[in-house]
């Protein structure tokens, strides 16, 4: 048995500090005039509306959500895949004439990768209309990306002494790249894969809240007008979908990693993805969207040179980019140091099952409607944001943390507990300890994507760059949204590279293996 | 181990019957042109799919053509729809009216609501909060220092009336608590937010103001109405000019006419009326919103 430093688990729970100037802040504003609208909310979870008009309104915004989550998730796996390979140093080992084009491909990525989805869907809106395709384009470009970055990655942490041996004997290279190549392919990209699927469903959601139909603009209508009903009609239909769809992808997993022929799950993996596109582009036809019309572009006039200087001049830039650090960092803490936190202090196995039933459900909220929400018991300020973000995106590590802990061996646990210690060193120790490190690897990577979502909250407290974004484009103000976009691009960017270089630091020292 | 030949299986057998479903979909297709309407969302999707769907029905039956209802989430998109084509009517607010028609060659305003003419924001207040009645719009200046919040950002009778009123009365953004003032996304959550304490005062259309009201959603004891505001013009159908081309000639006079015409007698139409919170439509023209545009530019919403 490896020893275990205690160090990275105590790392675990330090982000959890984020609550102290969070809950300063919330308590200081603290009021009970909302509380009866709070208590609506609540109290409206057991009685979703069930008006026919609503029903089949949510309905339809749910099969639009999930029919274009499909599209573009197929879609970007595909481009992923291959720029994925594309940007492998493997791959251009044997052409190492153009090995600078790996490196072009790889570093480029950065780019579209570095803006969040929504933004784009605001951009690609201004120039194709109202259209399906913008939604699809919006998740396509930054998840291709995302997922070549993670595919090259992986690709070149293999070692390639076969290779080597290969190109010594002679025979076609391309033919026997893939073939090395596959074996090590399909499990990443089976795991990963289904990951990404999730991320789609709620990346279009989102889009939905910004304005791009489905069942994001469902949830955002009824919370608007507080139709608090209505608006649970939508999210437990939801969350009902998330759960029977994990449920499925759990059992095609367990299938695809059965020792099944590589043929075979190769096979496999080719059908899903065909099936996949076809059922989701058959999907929106059905939905009444015009799938098939060419694209029209609509001419927009570009701001000139002047017009970008002034730009620079009216916006308060350096004091949106601090305010979004600090948003970011906030949110951070919550997301990271919450469920290690909850798990120390509620140990056991059947708050775990609990716990990870509550994550299902926070990944599912989207930050907008938390910061109404939270706004309603305290005065605004930049706690409410990072909140708002940080308690989605604790949802989506708590389940992390929690599928792990279901999957992993319990003998480390056991053999501490036999020892005399009580349940929650033991947890600590003996059930937190194992995970600490890939688990705060993860923890840097979700950091970025919190980073990203900044460009999106902000809108109701009226902070940060987020909120800029939507003021400039509601004023038509393309200089002002080129400024944005770019420093929000820059930020994005240079916030990658920070959090990549402490990942791979918790990866390094991780013990058991994981895809972010 | 053989479960997943027969999901593949089940789902190949999915997408068959979704083809031929398709297909015959595609024979009743016809090649006519559609009217494609469209709204500012300023409601429950529950109350527009209501509307909408009646008034796309009358529409229809009027004019004699196909009619199509294209909900638009929020208020810049719903610019960028009509800018781009993708929606030939459709039901703005002033500010967001204006900026359509800025953008898109040849639109028009044609018809607006009986209470369109001589709208009203007002402003509101906690009860908690030092703040008073005022009657005069320079003792606007109260509000200076206070938390306070507008709507939607493209809301002209949730942030830009209000907003330029404050103007005059010599109140700035910065001048709020927190050196800006929050944008709550609607006229619903403005009340709500204020009503709860969260913000010491706001502003929102009379409209929505008394609709809440009648619900009974207003807790007088919480807050209350400090100020209204002078009139001003608000909502409106803007129509693409090239409607006669796409129809026939005359088309959107008789459009026009159609709307001027709704009244009580008729079931639907009375559905239709009492879903705009209104008693009738009266014409309405391009330069009765002059003045607004002026106010838009000063404010920076229009370039």
């Amino acid at each position: 048995m490896k020893l275990i430093k205690p160090v990275s688990t105590l790392l675990t729970l330090i982000p959890s500090i984020a609550y102290i100037p969070i809950l300063i802040e919330i308590i200081k504003g603290f009021h009970i005039g909302g509380l009866n609208i709070i208590f609506q909310f609540i109290s409206s979870a057991i009685k979703p509306s069930f008006n026919q008009e609503v029903v089949k309104s949510a309905w339809e915004g749910l099969q639009i959500t999930i029919a274009t989550a499909l599209t573009s998730w197929v879609i970007s796996m595909l481009i992923g895949i291959l720029l994925g390979v594309l940007s492998t140093d493997l791959f251009w080992k044997s052409i190492p004439k153009f090995s600078y084009l790996g490196k072009l491909i790889k570093y480029s990525l950065a780019i579209p990768r570095s803006i969040h989805e929504v933004v784009w869907g605001l951009l690609f809106i201004q120039i194709l209309g109202l259209n399906i395709w913008v939604a699809i384009i919006s998740i396509v470009i930054p998840y291709s990306a995302l997922t070549a970055r993670v595919i090259s990655e992986q690709l070149d942490s293999f070692d390639i002494q076969p290779l080597k041996a290969i190109k010594q004997t002679g025979s076609n290279f391309m033919i026997s790249f893939i073939t090395i190549l596959l074996p090590k392919l399909i499990p990443i990209v089976s795991t990963y894969g289904s990951y990404r699927f999730e991320c789609a469903i709620r990346g279009v959601t989102l889009l939905g809240i910004f304005g791009l139909g489905g069942i994001g603009t469902e949830l955002y209508l009824t919370l608007k007008s507080f139709e608090f009903n209505e608006m649970w009609t939508c999210l437990w239909m939801l969350w009902l979908v998330m759960i029977l769809l994990e449920k499925f992808i759990r059992f095609l997993r367990s299938y695809l990693s059965e020792n099944i022929s590589l043929k075979k799950s190769f096979l496999i993996s080719i059908s899903i993805f065909s099936l996949s596109l076809s059922l989701g582009i058959s999907w929106l036809y059905k939905l009444n969207f015009e799938i098939f019309t060419p694209l029209s572009f609509s001419y927009l006039n570009l701001p000139s040179f002047v017009e970008i200087r002034n730009g620079f001049n009216t916006l308060p830039l350096f004091k949106l980019i601090i305010t979004t650090i600090l948003i970011t960092f906030l949110a951070s803490g919550i997301a990271i140091g919450t469920p290690p936190l909850l798990l120390v202090l509620f140990p056991g196995k059947f708050p775990l099952e609990v716990q990870n039933l509550i994550w299902i459900f926070f990944r599912l909220i989207p930050p907008p409607l938390t910061t109404i929400l939270i706004l309603l018991f305290t005065n605004p300020n930049i706690s409410v944001a990072a909140l708002s973000l940080g308690i989605t995106h604790m949802g989506v590590m708590g389940r992390l943390l929690t599928d792990n802990i279901l999957n992993q061996e319990k003998s480390i646990y056991r053999a501490i507990k036999n020892n005399g210690s009580s349940k929650k060193s033991a947890t600590l120790y003996g059930i937190l300890a194992p995970q600490s490190n890939s688990y705060l690897a993860y923890g840097a990577y979700r950091s970025d994507v919190i980073l990203k979502e900044t460009a999106i909250i902000g809108a109701v407290g009226g902070v940060g760059l987020g909120w800029q974004l939507q003021e400039s484009l509601s004023s038509f103000d393309w200089a002002q949204v080129i400024i944005i976009t770019t420093t929000f691009s820059l930020l994005t960017m240079s916030g990658e590279f920070l959090f990549n270089t402490s990942q791979n630091y918790w990866l390094k020292n991780s013990t058991n293996n994981f895809i972010s | 181990m053989h479960q997943a030949p027969r999901a593949i299986k089940f789902m190949k057998i999915t997408i068959a019957l979704l083809s031929i479903f398709n297909l015959s979909n595609i024979g009743s297709l016809k090649a006519e042109e559609i009217l494609r309407i469209g709204a500012i969302p300023d409601q429950n999707p529950e109350h527009l799919n209501r509307l909408y769907k009646v008034l796309s029905s009358e529409l229809s039956e009027q004019l004699n053509i196909q009619v199509r209802y294209k909900p638009v989430t929020n208020y810049a998109a719903a610019v960028t729809a009509f800018r781009t084509g993708n929606l030939d009517l459709v039901w703005f607010g002033a500010l967001t009216g204006l900026q359509a028609r800025l953008q898109t060659k040849g639109s028009k305003v044609i018809a607006q609501r009986d209470i369109d003419e001589k709208f009203h924001s007002i402003f509101i207040a906690n009860k908690k909060s030092s703040i008073q009645k005022i009657n005069n719009i320079n003792d606007l200046k109260t509000l200076k220092g206070k938390r306070f919040t507008f709507g939607s950002e493209s809301s002209t009778s949730g942030r830009l009336m209000p907003q330029y009123f404050l103007n005059k009365a010599g109140v700035q953004l910065k001048d709020f608590k927190g050196a800006s003032p929050g944008f709550s996304g609607s006229h619903d959550a403005t009340l709500m937010l204020v009503q709860s304490g969260s913000y010491e005062a706001g502003a929102l259309s009379e409209e929505v103001w008394k609709r809440n009201l009648e619900r009974g959603r207003v807790d007088p004891s919480k807050v209350f109405v400090i100020w209204k505001t002078p009139s001003y013009h608000n909502y409106h159908w803007l129509a693409q000019g090239n409607l006669d081309k796409k129809f026939k000639k005359g088309f959107t006079k008789e459009l026009t006419k159609v709307f001027l015409r709704f009244n009580e007698k008729s079931k639907k139409q009375k559905q239709i009326l009492e879903l705009f919170s209104a008693k009738k439509f009266i014409i309405s023209k391009n330069e009765n919103y002059n003045k607004i545009e002026k106010v838009a530019r000063e404010i920076g919403k229009i370039k």
